[in-house]
Parts: C-alpha cells; structure tokens; sequence
C-alpha cells in the first residue's frame, strides 16, 4: 500500500480538473505502444512483397526477400511486448489449448499463428526450397545439415516442382493479403471496438491501422534497403528505390486522408467528448500528435518526396531524401501508436479531467526493455539474412 | 499387392508437399497430444474455467473472521465505534485479517497502523473524492504527529469543531480563492445551520434559489462597489436561472 501511495502521489500533482481514481494511472504503457508498432511493420512489409508477387512489379523484386524476412523477424518479436506487459509468459500457450471465441483478444492467438505458420512460413519455404537445396548440395558441416533440416531433406529441384513453388508461393501471397489485412485490422479493431472511449472507438480505427501499417512497412524495407545494400558493397538499384518512394508516396496520402476523414468525422459529429478531446489535443499530445505526427512524421516527408518526384534531382540527393524520409515516417507512425494508446487513456471517462503518463526507465515496462524488444527484430533479421540470403548473388552463384 | 487409394493420391502429390504434410501432420498430432494431456478433464463443465478451481479456492483458509467475531471480546470498542463517523468500516480494514486471531487470541496478536501513512489513503485530498468527505493534505495538516495523537480511530472527530469551511470543502475554498468572489464569504450566499459542522449530511447549508439573489448585487442599479459587472435582469438569459451558465465560486470560467 505504502508503495502504491508513493507510486501515485507524484501523478496527483500532474492531473488537472475531475479524474475518477483508477484512472490516474495508466494502465497500457510503452510496451502496449511497441505492440502495434511492430504488427504493423510486420502486415506492411509483407504486403509490399505482396505486389512484387499479386501484380507482378518486376521494379521492387530485390526487395521481395528482404521483406519476407522482415515480416518474420518482426512478427517473431511481435507477441513479446504482449507477454513482457501481461506476465506470466509461461501460461500464454493456454490460450491455445482453450479457445475463447468470445474474446477478440484471445482469438489474436489463432491470427497470429495462422498467419506465421500458414502465410508466412510457407510463402517462405516454397520461395526458398530450391535455393536451400542447392546450398545445401554445396555446403559442409553445420550449415549443410542446417539447411538440410530447414529444406525438410527435399531434393526435388526437377522443372515441375520448382514450377509448383512458384504457384504455391503466388496462392499463399493471395491468401497472404487478407491475413495481413486481418492481423493488423485486428489490431485496430481492439481499439476500435472500445465503446467506452470516444478516441478510440471508431469503425475507421482497423483502416487506418492498416494503411499506416502499409506506410511505416514500405518506409521501414526502404531503409533495410539502403543500410544493407552499401554496407554489402553493392549499388542501389535507383529504379526500385524510386518505386519503393512512390509506394510510400501514394499510401502515405491515403493514409493521411484516411486520418483527416476520421479527424472532420469527430468534429462534426461533435459529441460530448469533443471538449475533452480537444484539450487533450492542444495539450497533452500537442507535441506527439500535431508536431511529430502530423507535421514531422507526415507532412515533411511528403512534401520531400513531393519535391524529389517534381524536380528531377541528382539520384546521391534523392537518396538522402528518401532515406531521411523514411526515418521521419518511422518517427511518425511510432507516435501513431503512442498517440493511439496513450492518448486514449490520458482523459478521464467523466470527460472533465486529464492525466498524465510518466515512462519508468528499468523494469519489465520500462524504456530500457522497449529499446531491447525494438532491436531484436533486427538482430534476428541479420541471423535471418545469414541463414538465408535474399541476395541476388547468393541465388545465382550456385546456378 | 492391393493399391489404396490413398496411397496412390500420396504418390501423386508432389516431393515438398508430401514432406510439409508430413510436417503437418505431426505438429497437429502433436498439438491434439498436448490439448489432451493439458486441459484438466474438468474444463468447461460450468463456463470457460476449471470447474474444480471453485472448491479450491473455496477450500483455502479463512483469514477474515468478520465483525462480529470481535463483538465477543471487544464489545465496548465496537459499541464506540457503532456510534461514530466510522460506524461503516469494518475492524479488520485497519486491524487486518483477523480469523488467526480469534482462533488463538493469546498468541496471534493484531495490529494497528500508527504512524501517519494509513489514514490519508482515505483522507488525503483528492478531487475525486465526495464534496464533504473530511479530506487533508497530510504535507501542511501537523505534519509530524501521528494522527492517532489527535483523533481517536474508533471515534474520529476533530479535537476542535472546524472554524473554516475550507477545512471539509477544500477544493471550493481553492476555486474561489482565483475568483472574484474570494472576499464573499460563504454565508453569504449559504445559510449554514448550527448541526452542519457536527453532523454535515444530516443538516445541510442552504444554496440560493432565485435569480434575484445574484441580482442583489449584479442586477442594473445595485447597490455595491464600483466594477461589479451588471445586468439587465429582464433581458440577460431571462429563461436561465444564473448558476446554469455561471458558476458561482469561479464566475469569470467558461
């Protein structure tokens, strides 16, 4: 008790107006900020590698593997932030055992598996068989025997089977695209479908989670990109990387019209949570929702990839556009999710007093573990690149 | 030999499929082992939980005894108690779990809290709390004694009547203090009677009632000092009664 009143009594000082008691302290923090952050990374990566595969972009193909592989990496990391927040990771298998339907949130389990094992993996596998085959033959020792067990002791490499990859791999893309759709609608609809919070509750809420899943996946594979491709002393395909910015460009503009709809929606709508959610607007979030989101994270890179479609600028210069676009999309959808997650809970439900979160720095929900679960994803991807390298190069060398 | 045909649709399958259904159908099978062997064969027999879960947790010992185990022993306390401000809370909210101790009162003794920390998770101001309710901000309220050493827990009252409204209604006496209004005092506009600042719910103070009681002051033509803002009662917000549109203890807010 003595421990809770010492927890508390500096939030007190930060409330303004009439709070309801349990409201004072937030309840979802940071790690409930990663979660969506880092499902959406992994529905928009994969569905660019959708478009290379469903529409046949021939211009994204070098980044088709890069993104397979980042959606892995990311959606293995992705329940992490769940169970660091909840505790008790030992006991997360039950939900599988026992099925809820009735519970949005434990019926995620089966989304998340089937979109790992019956999507991901498999679009994966069948894209890699032959490659992992042929390596294998080349191989000794440990790396043989790892690729040996990761091809499933296949050996058929004839015309016909590799002719059966291919349209498994496109079947599996197009079952992929409404899985990807759902894990990351999933998302939003938990929010959405939160009666009792009016900046939640909105049926736009999966769309909009989904098209700035679509956003930040697209930025974060362009960076990928462009990090991995010089350091393996390579050039950047100039004709992708326009592509890619293109994508982006046009997403990020559905995405933000997206967001402006729902924004006139409430305000005109106007009901009774308008004065507090305004407040909380022009206060609280003032820095996270209109400085960094809208204007950093939103408007300054569209205007520069704006800039760099109307002026034919050299390509060196149009890197560092794109790239520094990228990051600022990256900044601007993490305070998506802040603004999402946060926001939601810093008005009171009497809708006349606000509060305030206050990030601890060690603990299981603290900054440090946050930082942890957002490099992991990319330690695993570089395991993931030298298991199976989305290289060119490594597909061609043992031809 | 006799050809199933299963076995020929497995032949026919090709290499990689054969091998990933062989994958399949171990990682279902091995699923439907752990299902089988893991959920407790009680599961779900009343609702979505382990139906002897209820008598296990029915069967964990008793750790409170309930009021009226202490009426036995204790009965003028609780007596006093039944008289006063905390007659609704119960012993073992202050005292803890008592069920030990009346098993074995000479060796399990109870205990109370004394220092300062324990009665402000009631009494310490907070917005949210009802208007009335006795509230302190422990920092500046005799902020080295013990509160025991002024009021008795089983018969809390202030050692003397409060000579201040803001000492119950602290959050109005702040309000006000940025208002206009901070030189009015409260009975001014509330007629108090004599029980209220014993018995606060049982007497309560008056609040105005008519427009014309504003108007004492605001209405065009009032007498009163120079600055007071004034209305033309006849024509300002006629269908309203003041208080719909301006509060009375913070008048100049929106």
């Amino acid at each position: 008790m003595e421990e809770i009143i010492r927890h508390l009594t500096p939030l007190l000082k930060e409330i303004t107006g009439y709070i309801y008691p349990n409201e004072i302290e937030l309840h979802w923090g940071i790690l409930v900020v990663i979660y969506p952050y880092i499902t959406g990374l992994v529905a928009g990566a994969f569905i660019l590698a959708s478009i290379v595969k469903i529409f046949n972009v021939k211009e994204v193909q070098p980044t088709y593997r890069i993104s397979l592989l980042t959606a892995l990496a990311f959606l293995i990391v992705a329940p992490l932030p769940l169970l660091a927040h909840l505790g008790h990771p030992e006991k997360s298998y039950e939900i599988f055992l026992t099925p809820n339907t009735s519970s949005a949130m434990a019926m995620f389990g089966f989304v998340y598996a089937w979109y790992l094992m019956a999507v991901l993996l498999l679009e994966i596998w069948f894209d890699y068989r032959k490659d992992i085959i042929l390596w294998a033959k080349k191989e000794t020792g440990f790396r043989k025997w790892l690729h040996k067990i990761l091809s499933l002791f296949s050996v058929d490499v004839s015309e016909r089977a590799i002719k059966f990859d291919k349209k498994a791999v496109k079947i599996i893309t197009v079952i992929g695209i409404p899985s990807a759709f759902l894990l990351h609608g999933y998302v939003g609809f938990i929010f959405g479908s939160v009666k009792a919070n009016p900046w939640w509750s909105s049926v736009l809420m999966p769309i909009v989670f989904l098209f700035s899943a679509i956003v930040s996946g697209i930025a974060l594979i362009l960076i990928i990109y462009m990090i991995v491709t010089p350091l393996r002393a390579k050039q950047i395909d100039m004709v992708c990387l326009n592509k890619l910015a293109s994508y982006l460009f046009y997403v990020m503009i559905v995405d933000f019209s997206l967001e402006a709809l729902d924004f006139m929606h409430r305000i005109y709508e106007s009901e009774e949570s308008i004065k507090i959610l305004s407040q909380l607007v022009s206060g609280k979030l003032f820095v996270s929702l209109i400085v960094i989101q809208l204007l950093i994270g939103m408007l300054i890179p569209l205007g520069a990839i704006a800039t760099v479609k109307i002026f034919d600028l050299p390509d060196e210069l149009k890197k560092q556009i794109y790239f520094l676009s990228a990051l600022l999309v990256q900044v601007g959808i993490f305070t998506t999710r802040w603004n999402v997650v946060i926001g939601g809970q810093l008005f009171s439900k009497s809708f006349s007093g606000l509060t305030a979160y206050k990030m601890t720095f060690f603990g299981m929900e603290g900054l440090l573990t946050s930082i942890g679960l957002l490099l992991l994803p990319f330690i695993i991807l570089f395991v993931l690149f030298k298991i199976l390298p989305p290289w060119d190069e490594a597909r061609t060398a043992v031809k | 030999m006799k050809q199933w045909p299963l076995s020929n649709l497995w032949k026919k399958l090709p290499e990689q499929v054969r091998r990933l259904s062989i994958l399949g159908i171990i990682l279902v099978a091995f699923f439907l082992m752990i299902r089988s062997l893991l959920i407790p064969s009680d599961f779900g027999k009343f609702g979505h939980y382990r139906a002897s879960a209820v008598e296990e947790i029915a069967s964990l010992p008793m750790q409170y005894a309930g009021q009226m185990a202490c009426v036995e022993c204790h009965e003028e306390t609780v007596t006093l108690k039944g008289k006063g401000y905390h007659k609704n809370v119960a012993c073992e909210i202050c005292h803890g779990p008592a069920a030990a101790h009346t098993r074995d009162p000479g060796s399990v003794k109870l205990t109370a809290p004394r220092g300062r920390g324990y009665c402000p998770i009631c009494h310490e101001y907070l917005p949210s709390r009802p208007t009335g309710f006795p509230q302190i901000v422990s920092n500046s309220h005799n902020p080295m004694k013990p509160c025991i050493s002024c009021h008795n827990p089983h018969d809390p009252k202030p050692p003397q009547t409060p000579k201040e409204c803001s000492a119950c209604h602290g959050e109005i006496a702040k309000t006000k203090s940025l208002s206009h209004h901070v030189y009015i005092p409260c009975t001014r506009c509330h007629n108090v009677p004599k029980g209220h600042k014993i018995s606060p719910r049982k007497f309560l103070p008056t609040k105005p009632s008519t427009r014309e009681f504003c108007g004492g002051c605001h209405a065009k033509g009032a007498a009163g000092e120079k600055g007071i803002p004034q209305v033309d009662l006849a024509t300002h917000g006629k269908r309203y009664v003041c208080w719909q549109c301006h509060y009375p203890h913070l008048p100049e807010a929106h």
